[in-house]
């Protein structure tokens, strides 16, 4: 594609941070070029030397800049991991949030961040004629890359979804650790969902109910901002809501941090069991000592073991069948399932025949969805066919879907039932999101 | 005890480090396999077999928004349902096929026989089109962008009654690229895809074939 | 206590954004809210049953990939042309033969001997009954959008909306004038045409008339390119013709009376020989919204044989 000019265009308003957008592309030019591939049709012949003007496109974003915001991604992550481990000073995670919410958020306006990019490589995943663009998968990878190695530290301070609701974090109060755990369960579902309709090509649920978006752009419907309004009112209790109990992308961190090399402690040293740092996590990460009088003897242990093993793929089962079954609730979501419902409800209504007279009244009457399809020239058979071709693809992504519930729920239940010891106090590598709040509670200094 | 532990957890850090090295490069791969550019980085429009320099290649597989005017219904959801207001949609003028008609199908109100410029006989809701006298009997049209909401009305009347010269475009200057565009999601003519971002447009011109096919054969770059 | 309260109030509002993206996700209510800003065409497209006077009597559904032009030869037999070939039709609609050629007709005329002349693009293209290809003209220019074909006894009328201009040619391709350029002395506006629609046709006399579709008006040219007369106005009720340019094609009764089709308003009408409406053959509601470029031809009984592109089916309407 030929740049022709770097004229700013004129007339359109040129958004802040956004000069490097200004060259034109010309339409006129093309057209010329192609003159003899298309059909062209002559313009007016004009007498007076009236010039015809171009046909201005304004060019993207320059793509580039996507890669800067890896970039950007990469050497805040850094930034924030070695405040973290090295300088563990809350005071400078928190600026670190502070810039990555401007940056991330109100400057980049949220896309596209990790959390959404789970769909992408979804999508790709499953469907080869989707081109994931690098920058993307940066996204994607990058902060878990990092968390494999040192834990959390994307939640921490790079993530502008978590800043911002850490900012809201007024009066946090602790969960019941039961309570935890069976909201614990949530973000398996969203992160199964999405993944399910990311991958048929149905939607970006993700995208669709991103709570913050709206705010970041200073442009969302009422009910947009009402619903940011509302999580953020719950976040002012229940500390970051959506990191804890819905973010999907929290769901693949969680289980990569479990396993990380170097994961933040709230003591430097040694831990002196002062229990100053007990309540002072607002998102019940620490877990406290756990020190039973009469350790489980290893018959037990192995009972345990072994009715876990015949239970967690009985309830994979369980579960992957009954998502099996909610096929058509799964499918129905999907536009191309609705179109073919009302294409049917249609044609049942219609007689054969000429009935072309009547048709065309009713026409006025008939949904976009139903307009559209009649001047797309597909046939009625065409739509069903690729609604069924949908529903099928529901049929096995209900049984996979269903089947990672189950296994949430089994690993859940079992690490409930497992006995656990410790005689310190220590983060659950897992849910901490590594704030650094705690370290400023525990006396011992390196 | 402690180091078996370790030991477990370095096991599975390397499996799960692992899996996202096999997820990144196939993804990668795969493009290249399909595309046949010697630089591995999928343009799927440029349609040449010889590789570009690895910027413009990089650039080629970032996507942004557009719509098909020829697949468009203007139902007027491009209006109300981008998550900017007014929407990042707006009306095109595509000069090249516009037959600078006096009645323009797009300008006026149906059934406006006075050829004046009254607001009242102006189809526009916004009033965003302008209307300038060429010569005896050409008038030219261009959108006002300021004022344009997208909504589609006048193309509606232009491709019922005129040339279709008036096309709704996704306007990039205005446009967020979000992940997933949410008026692709409610469009219910699937007007709506990604497009390589360094051919970004989507207009159409007369006959059959659309600029974009055009550049899928390779003609634009010629 | 407090702090139950704190919880219970945050737990409260979580599960309600839950269950908006719940309810919101998979509930079945259509999206398709009232469209504020539409364009009522439907009001427009309804005008006018009442006048239909026609019945579409016979639907022939030609093969070709592209229908787009439709003529009437000996015995009423009917000729369809489109892309990449040519198929012929009895008078009850039972196929007579078809044959192929390479490109897209645009418009196509018969003569006297029963030769096909058939316009693509920018030449003309002279097959025999068989497909036999007997003459290839050259082409005109590059610019050239040939719409119409008609042929008197002895010449060749070509409408080419590209150039904007009717040319006038022997039976061999031989060019004698170009007819309808703008001249204030001789009092020719010249051709207004916005869009690639541009008709001509030969009337029951032998007179040329050329739909100027930018002015609305039927125009009467004689061979040598004097302007005689002219008709038409522009309105989207029945009485005139609707939109920036029309009528995109029309044709001739026996009486002299005229048929004319429309875009925009997909209308099929027809007018007394001085111009004044008379009725509606097939109103708006026949045709899918959006349909472009029906061809009209009329054969010895006074039928009229309509092509309807969008739907790829020749239709014959009679009167009641
Ligand atoms: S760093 Fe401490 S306070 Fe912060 S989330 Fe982790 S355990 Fe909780
Ligand atoms: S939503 Fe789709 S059909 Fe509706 S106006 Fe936009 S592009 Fe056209
Ligand atoms: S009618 Fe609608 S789309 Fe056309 S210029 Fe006006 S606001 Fe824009
Ligand atoms: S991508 Fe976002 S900003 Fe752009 S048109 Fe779609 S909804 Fe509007």
């Amino acid at each position: 594609m030929r740049r022709i000019k770097s004229i700013p265009a004129k007339g359109l308003k040129t958004p802040a941070g956004t000069t490097a957008r200004t060259f034109i592309l010309t339409f006129f030019s093309v057209l010329f070029s192609t003159a003899m591939a298309v059909r062209r049709f002559p313009k007016p012949e004009f007498e007076t030397n009236y010039i015809q003007p171009s046909t201005q496109i304004p060019v993207p974003r320059a793509e580039l800049l996507a890669y800067l915001d890896v970039f950007v991604l990469l050497v805040s992550l850094s930034i924030v991991t070695w405040l973290i481990l090295k300088k563990r000073s809350r005071l400078w995670v928190f600026a670190m949030s502070v810039f990555s919410l401007a940056y991330f958020g109100f400057y980049r306006e949220g896309c596209v961040c990790s959390i959404g990019a789970i769909q992408n490589v979804s999508l790709a995943l499953f469907d080869n004629t989707f081109v994931l663009p690098l920058s993307v998968l940066l996204f994607f990878i990058l902060p878990l890359v990092f968390t494999a190695f040192f834990g959390r530290t994307f939640c921490a301070a790079v993530c502008p979804f978590g800043a911002m609701q850490d900012f809201f974090a007024f009066k946090p109060q602790a969960l019941s650790s039961r309570l935890n755990t069976v909201l614990g369960i949530l973000p398996y579902l969203y992160l199964g969902l999405a993944v399910l309709f990311a991958a048929t090509g149905t939607d970006f649920i993700i995208c669709r109910y991103d709570p913050f978006v709206g705010i970041f752009r200073f442009n969302a419907s009422f009910g947009m901002f009402l619903f940011s309004g509302i999580l953020l009112l719950s976040g002012v209790f229940i500390a970051r809501p959506y990191c804890r109990f819905l973010c999907p992308y929290g769901v693949l961190l969680n289980w990569t941090s479990r396993f990380s090399r170097r994961h933040l402690t709230i003591t430097p040293k040694e831990c002196i069991q002062c229990r100053l740092c007990e309540h002072s996590c607002p998102y019940d990460a620490i877990e406290v000592p756990v020190t039973s009088k009469s350790p489980e003897s290893r018959p037990v242990r192995v009972r345990k073991m072994m009715i876990l093993t015949v239970f967690v793929p009985f309830i994979v089962l369980v579960f992957g069948y009954a998502g099996s079954r909610m096929q058509d609730t799964l499918a129905g979501v999907d536009s191309r399932v609705k179109l073919a419902k009302e294409v049917m409800a249609l044609s049942g209504k219609q007689d054969a025949g000429y009935g072309m007279q009547d048709a065309g009244y009713k026409m006025q009457d008939d949904s976009y969805e139903i307009k559209a399809y009649k001047a797309s020239g597909k046939t009625e058979s065409q739509v069903y066919s690729e609604a069924s071709a949908v529903v099928k693809k529901f049929y096995i992504g209900g049984w996979l879907f269903g089947g990672f519930i189950g296994l949430a729920i089994a690993l859940m239940i079992g690490g409930r039932i497992m006995p656990v010891y410790r005689t310190d106090y220590v983060t659950s590598k897992g849910r901490c999101f590594s704030c650094l709040r705690c370290v400023d509670y525990c006396p011992v200094k390196s | 005890m402690p180091n078996r532990r370790e030991f477990l957890n370095t096991l599975m850090r390397g499996g799960i480090l692992a899996a996202l090295g096999l997820l990144s490069v196939s993804l990668v791969l795969r493009s290249r396999d399909k595309n046949s550019c010697s630089n591995g980085f999928a343009c799927s429009s440029c349609g040449k077999s010889q590789g570009c320099s690895l910027p413009a290649a990089l650039e080629a597989r970032q996507t942004v928004w557009q719509l098909d005017p020829s697949k468009c219904i203007q139902c007027g959801r491009c209006a109300t349902n981008c998550v900017m207001t007014p929407s990042a949609v707006k009306c095109t003028h595509a000069y090249a096929m516009c037959g600078y008609c006096d009645l323009c199908g797009g300008y006026l109100k149906p059934g406006t026989k006075t050829l004046d410029t009254a607001a009242e006989h102006q189809l526009c809701p916004t009033n965003a089109l302008k209307r300038k006298f060429i010569e005896d009997p050409f008038f030219e049209y261009t959108v006002d962008e300021q004022l344009c909401i997208g909504c589609g009305k006048c193309v509606k009347g232009c491709s019922a009654f005129g040339n279709g010269s008036l096309q709704l475009q996704v306007r990039h200057d205005r446009c967020k690229n979000c992940n997933e565009c949410s008026i692709a999601r409610s469009c219910p003519s699937q007007a709506f895809s990604r497009v390589p971002a360094n051919k970004p447009s989507l207009l159409k011109s007369f006959g059959k074939e659309s600029l974009e096919e055009a550049g899928r054969k390779g003609e634009l770059n010629a | 206590m407090k702090q139950k309260i704190f919880i219970i109030t945050g737990l409260v509002l979580l599960v309600g954004v839950i269950a908006i993206m719940l309810a919101d996700l998979f509930s079945s209510k259509k999206a398709d809210k009232a469209n504020p800003y539409d364009y009522k065409m439907g009001e427009l497209r309804k005008t006018d049953i009442t006048c239909n006077g026609y019945i579409e009597q016979l639907t022939i559904k030609p093969a070709l990939e592209e229908i787009h032009a439709v003529a009437c030869g000996s015995g009423d037999r009917i000729y369809v042309a489109g892309k990449n070939g040519l198929e012929i039709y009895q008078v009850n609609g039972k196929p007579d033969g078809n044959f192929r050629f390479e490109g897209v007709a645009s418009c196509m005329a018969l003569d006297k001997k029963g030769r096909i002349f058939i316009g693509m693009q920018d030449h003309v293209e002279v097959f025999d009954q068989l497909g036999k290809p007997c003459n290839k003209w050259k082409s005109i220019s590059t610019e050239s959008l040939l719409t119409c074909i008609a042929l008197t006894d002895s010449y060749v009328y070509l409408a080419d909306a590209g150039k904007k201009i009717v040319y006038r040619y022997d039976m061999n391709g031989r060019l004698i004038n170009r007819i309808g350029e703008k001249d204030p002395q001789k009092n020719v506006p010249g051709f207004i045409i916005p869009s690639p629609y541009f008709d001509l046709g030969i009337g029951k006399k032998g007179e040329l008339w050329v739909a100027n579709t930018g002015r609305h008006s039927l125009e009467q040219f004689s061979s040598d390119g004097a302007l005689n007369s002219a008709w038409g106005e522009a309105s989207m009720s029945a009485d005139g013709f609707c939109g920036c340019c029309n009528p995109s094609h029309f044709a001739f009764l026996s009486d002299g009376s005229f048929v004319t089709s429309e875009k925009g308003i997909e209308r099929v009408k027809i007018y007394s020989p001085q111009g004044k409406y008379v009725c509606m053959v097939a109103p708006p509601s026949a045709f899918v919204e959006g349909t472009k470029g029906l061809d009209l031809a009329v054969d010895s009984k006074d039928r009229i044989i309509v092509l309807d592109p969008e739907k790829k089916q020749v239709r014959i309407f009679v009167k009641k």
